[in-house]
């Protein structure tokens, strides 16, 4: 339903161009829930930013394109995207508390939505947001509340019928749930998941935080500085990641299970992207790199289903 | 046989409240941020002090940190109380002695000065009787402590990573000679691949600079890999307290469970005590007597909604504060 085929988006600035999404690609079947994670600035935002063609400039898309149920969305005017924008792909934003307008009721910013999109009577845009709120949990007599008047959860979950209300194919989720708490976050979770089974919706979902998503996407995408360090199956992923990278991410999180055993995490800091490093972007931080690491770029290899940009894993030098 | 004494108190908090007046003239009412609150830091002690968002854990630091006073009860450092600290002399001392780490590595630091202006400034103003060219050398070796390469004094915040900065942060409280380091969400704007560097920290500045820590956290995992005694806070109050270990192996208190079993753990499979939870905010605002928690709580009974619960011993060292849990042990335990 989603193709992305060797996106990359350069940030024109006086000093140089940045290339902050470097030939990404990745598709999302319907009904998929694809995760997307990375540190901050290895351009996880940018590439969603890229996929929901919502880039500002300086940054553009120089090269690849964005086949979203047939149509290549890149180059696409607002008008064309307008049409397909909140009915077929709808945004969930990061902050909640920013998304949403503080001077306007839930209600009314639901139906500006509505109206943007399509002609509706009043009445009908009443039944559809009640509706909608009912299917988060949330009474509809929230509808006539601001949003300072929710607490964080809510408005994390009004973000999410807001994006529900035209029963979109794919939605896309900017770590929607960053600024809630454990228990708000999981339920928040649980709750996207129900509604992804019950309307055979596409989501992906980007995070930085990959034990979140481990029990609730399909598919795991891992960026680094830019290009995709690892993209396979969820639970494979986990069990037996393959980059060095990915490994060392896992690694990097405590449990409040099991022995308690001491954690190194990854050495060094990510790259600054307007100068990476040659050869391999990791290589510095790696503990297994080699020479040649430092000399030539590692593709994307495919391994044992799944795909991994690593020198040492396309000459078999790294055991599993 | 001293090592059979308990650890001697750096720090406690006894029956610490702290209310905030809101709502205009016509609509007076008070928010209950923190309520009866009782605890003690040893030393060489890190205790994590977790809860959700608005359960009082800043608040906390706040008063300890003498930003605000405690509307009622009293803040006891080495035995002595704090509201007894009136002089100039006496609360620089304190804030020295227990400073504090922010949240926020980016808005922390002066971004127009070179990063060792922060640590020559403390060290001027608390320990006067260093010469400039000591002051220079300690900030060396403060820096040095908290790992980074000492010619870093001389850059500017812009010019390094959240990890640095958050470790300049650490610097600046080192160099004061703490025996209390307040640290308030230290890693949480960090990326998940440097936090353990800053725990590891954390837990060095512990064991070789023989420094207490309070962590605030609403992280349990990381809590769990640095911390050796937990405070579960829940709208204001103490809900369970004890060894880190102990808690959360035999959490007692029905928010602690809700809680740990929220938190994302690949390792384990998906439970679900989570999932009929739909989260509703406490009432902290005028609350009536009873215990805050009940109105998600699936083992409320009759006198959650009449009583506040107060701690009681429930293990060796570990207190919850629930009337359920204090009466009929079993129950809690077939729950979990």
């Amino acid at each position: 339903m989603l193709e992305v085929s060797g996106l990359s988006v350069d940030y024109i600035l006086d000093r140089g161009n940045v290339r902050a999404v470097d030939d990404v690609s990745f598709t999302a079947g319907r009904g998929e829930f694809l995760g997307i994670v990375g540190e901050s600035g290895c351009g996880k935002s940018t590439l969603l930013f890229a996929v929901a063609q919502l880039l500002a400039p300086p940054a553009t898309v120089a090269a690849g394109t964005v086949t979203f149920e047939g149509t290549n969305l890149v180059g696409l005017t607002d008008e064309q995207l307008s049409a397909m924008r909140w009915r077929d792909m709808s945004l969930v934003m990061q902050s909640a508390m920013n998304a949403l307008n503080p001077v306007k009721t839930i209600g009314a910013q639901f139906k500006d939505a509505m109206r943007a999109h399509g002609k509706f009577t009043g009445e009908e845009i009443t039944a559809r947001s009640a509706e909608v709120l009912k299917m988060v949990g949330i009474d509809p007599v929230h509808l006539r509340s601001y949003p300072f008047q929710l607490s964080g959860g809510m408005r994390q979950r009004s973000m999410i019928a807001m994006a529900m209300l035209f029963t979109p194919d794919l939605v896309i989720m900017d770590e929607p749930t960053s600024a809630l708490d454990v228990v708000a976050q999981r339920s928040l979770m649980v709750q996207i998941k129900e509604l992804q089974q019950a309307f055979g919706f596409a989501v992906i979902f980007v995070t930085h935080d990959m034990s979140l998503i481990s029990h609730f996407s399909d598919r795991l995408l891992v960026m680094y500085a830019g290009q995709v360090a690892e993209l396979g199956v969820t639970k494979e992923v986990f069990d037996r990641p393959l980059h060095p990278y990915t490994q060392g991410l896992l690694e990097a999180f405590p449990s409040i299970r099991g022995p308690r055993v001491p954690l190194k995490g990854i050495p060094g800091n990510p790259p600054d992207l307007s100068h990476v490093p040659s050869g391999c972007r990791f290589r510095p931080r790696c503990s297994y790199a080699i020479e040649k690491c430092a000399e030539l770029e590692p593709d994307l290899y495919p391994m044992d289903g799944a795909l991994v940009r690593c020198l040492r894993r396309e000459d078999g030098s790294l055991a599993s | 046989m001293t090592d059979e004494l308990p650890r001697a108190d750096l720090l406690r908090t006894e029956h610490v409240r702290r209310y905030f007046k809101i709502g205009n003239t016509l609509s007076r009412r008070t928010l209950h941020a923190v309520d009866d609150v009782s605890f003690a830091i040893g030393e060489r002690e890190i205790v994590a002090l977790a809860g959700e968002s608005g359960s009082g854990k800043s608040t906390i630091a706040r008063m300890l940190a003498q930003v605000y006073r405690p509307t009622s009860g009293e803040v006891y450092f080495e035995g002595k109380p704090l509201s007894s600290m009136t002089s100039r002399r006496d609360r620089l001392r304190y804030s020295a002695l227990v400073p504090m780490v922010f949240q926020d590595p980016f808005s922390s630091i002066n971004p127009v000065f070179r990063v060792q202006h922060g640590v020559l400034r403390c060290l001027k103003l608390h320990r006067p009787s260093l010469s400039a060219a000591q002051r220079l050398e300690e900030a060396g070796r403060v820096f040095e402590v908290v790992g980074l390469n000492p010619d870093m004094l001389q850059r500017f915040p812009y010019e390094l990573s959240g990890g640095q900065r958050q470790r300049v942060g650490f610097a600046q409280a080192l160099a004061m000679r703490p025996k209390l380091i307040l640290a308030d969400e230290p890693v949480s704007m960090l990326d998940v691949s440097i936090r353990i560097g800053l725990l590891n920290l954390m837990a060095k500045l512990r064991d070789e600079e023989g420094v207490s820590i309070l962590y605030i956290t609403h992280d349990i995992a990381s809590a769990r890999y640095v911390a050796d005694r937990l405070i579960v806070m829940y709208a204001g109050h103490i809900a369970e307290t004890g060894p880190i270990e102990d808690v959360l192996t035999h959490p007692r208190h029905p928010y602690t469970q809700l809680l740990l079993s929220a938190v994302p753990d690949p390792r384990a499979p998906l439970s679900v005590a989570a999932e009929t939870d739909r989260g509703e905010p406490p009432r902290v605002i005028d609350p009536a007597p009873g215990c805050l928690f009940r109105w998600r709580c699936p083992l409320a009974i009759d006198t959650c909604a009449q009583v506040t619960p107060v701690l009681a011993e429930l293990r060796p060292g570990h207190d919850a504060a629930c009337h359920v849990a204090q009466n009929s042990p079993e129950e809690v335990k077939a729950f979990t």
